[in-house]
């Protein structure tokens, strides 16, 4: 089958589930499908959605395809499920998930160290949400339990993979290593900390962030 | 002098130290300890009145800055020419404070993508609907872990009749029987079934946590297992040898 006659096909299996589709599901359920890039049919499907003004999409999140409405419409959505929306992540827990999304797998005392603050009500709750989960045990005193972050994280956030998240700046960007050690130890020995070089570096890294 | 800030505001110790250099226009890299370190105990103080508990990070802390600012203030000793030059005290905080911060920063993009995501709507409210048996009973890729069947078991929980009227009763049900239950039922069912098809017909709670413990000794004892057949499956529990026991 080419993309034409798969696009019907491949809109009818995303439309009945209940989750995300992987390429490698859509591979299994259709026969006739070797060797085709799954990536152009949804391209070809997500084009006549827009071309004819539909009110619905097909997104990439978790690693599969799921059909979403667009977002300009969540204003009279909101309305229908009201009392229902789901609730957003404080601040404790953005940070929390943001430290185990990037060094997983970690243990609650490698987290409340980045934090400075214990973390174990902010983990407990976010095992509840089953946004992360218990991967295994570290190697460390008393086997400490350590915790990754789950495919429900992926959809909750939008995402196809862990590497779609903005990448924390590198702490060497700033401190301990190249050309800049120079400047900060000879900022903190001077006690007279040159603002330029700093200013720079600071820029620099944004835009690698916008990138 | 204390500034009109919401102290819940601060996610820890880490957080208000860098709202403070902030506020003062300080250089990270060059913190003036004494100043910074005043302002800070003027926040815990009020830290300590409303919240005990959470204070104790904060004070932790403050003693962590008093110690860096009388390290500063020590002579320091002669330097040696063949020994590297001494870090600075304050080294370590800033290492700690920025680390802290890129997390910071990433999760205030994570949650602009979670107001992104929350606008998209998927489609929801599936009647129940066949679940496929697992092709491969040990496919590694399946994510099934413990934490997965306790919480299948919380899930069935809740749906379980809440009694309100409390009358106390003995419930004569052991692990003994409850795990005959449990072999009874799958060998009903050709060896497999699904998690909370084992338990749905259990009236009492009591019974239906009897019954999980001993699901949990089947599957220690090896005559049981369980898996996933997709990353948001359904959860399957089989009888390892069922036709050899029969």
């Amino acid at each position: 089958m080419d993309v034409a006659q798969l696009k019907p096909v491949v809109e009818a299996i995303i439309f009945a589930s209940d989750g995300p589709v992987t390429p490698k599901m859509l591979k299994n359920f259709i026969d006739e499908s070797n060797g085709v890039d799954f990536e152009k049919v949804i391209e070809a499907l997500n084009d006549d959605y827009q071309s004819s003004g539909r009110a619905i999409q097909i997104v990439r999140v978790a690693g599969g395809y799921q059909m979403t409405t667009r977002p300009e419409f969540a204003t009279w959505i909101r309305k229908m499920y009201m009392g229902r929306t789901s609730n957003r992540l404080s601040r404790a827990a953005l940070e929390t998930l943001a430290i185990i999304a990037f060094k997983q797998p970690i243990s609650k005392a490698e987290v409340a160290a980045i934090r400075g603050v214990n973390s174990d009500g902010v983990i407990k709750n976010l095992l509840e949400r089953r946004l992360i989960t218990i991967s295994g045990r570290g190697e460390g005193i008393g086997r400490p339990l350590l915790y990754s972050t789950t495919p429900e994280f992926l959809q909750y956030f939008g995402i196809n993979d862990i590497s779609d998240l903005p990448k924390p700046r590198e702490i060497e960007e700033l401190f301990g290593e190249g050309k800049y050690v120079d400047q900060i130890i000879e900022a903190l020995s001077s006690g007279d900390a040159s603002e330029e070089p700093q200013e720079d570096n600071h820029q620099e890294s944004e835009t690698q962030n916008d990138a | 002098m204390i500034y009109r800030v919401q102290l819940e505001n601060f996610e820890g110790p880490l957080d208000l130290l860098l709202y403070l250099i902030k506020k003062n226009e300080v250089d990270l890299f060059n913190i003036p300890i004494s100043e910074i370190t005043r302002q800070y105990l003027e926040y815990i103080e009020i830290i300590q009145m409303l919240d005990l508990e959470g204070a104790s990070d904060f004070i932790l802390m403050a003693a962590t800055l008093i110690r860096i600012k009388a390290k500063m203030l020590l002579p320091k000793p002669p330097v040696d020419m063949d020994e590297e030059e001494e870090e600075d005290p304050r080294e370590e905080l800033v290492r700690r404070l920025l680390e802290y911060q890129r997390f910071k920063e990433v999760a205030i993009k994570m949650a602009d993508y979670e107001s992104q995501r929350q606008l998209l709507y998927t489609r929801r409210y599936f009647d129940q609907h066949m679940e496929p048996e697992p092709q491969d009973w040990w496919d590694p890729k399946t994510s099934y872990t413990l934490f997965d069947l306790m919480w299948a078991f919380k899930e069935i929980l809740q749906k379980a009749p809440k009694v309100t009227q409390h009358s106390v009763e003995q419930i004569p049900v052991t692990i003994d029987d409850q795990i005959g239950y449990i072999l009874r039922q799958l060998d009903q069912n050709e060896g497999q079934l699904l998690f909370y098809e084992l338990l749905e017909k259990l009236k009492k709670r009591i019974i239906m946590i009897v019954t999980f413990l001993s699901l949990l000794e089947l599957i220690r004892r090896g005559e049981v297992e369980v898996t996933q057949s997709s990353t948001f499956g359904e959860i399957w529990v089989r009888r390892k040898r069922w036709t050899s026991l029969n």
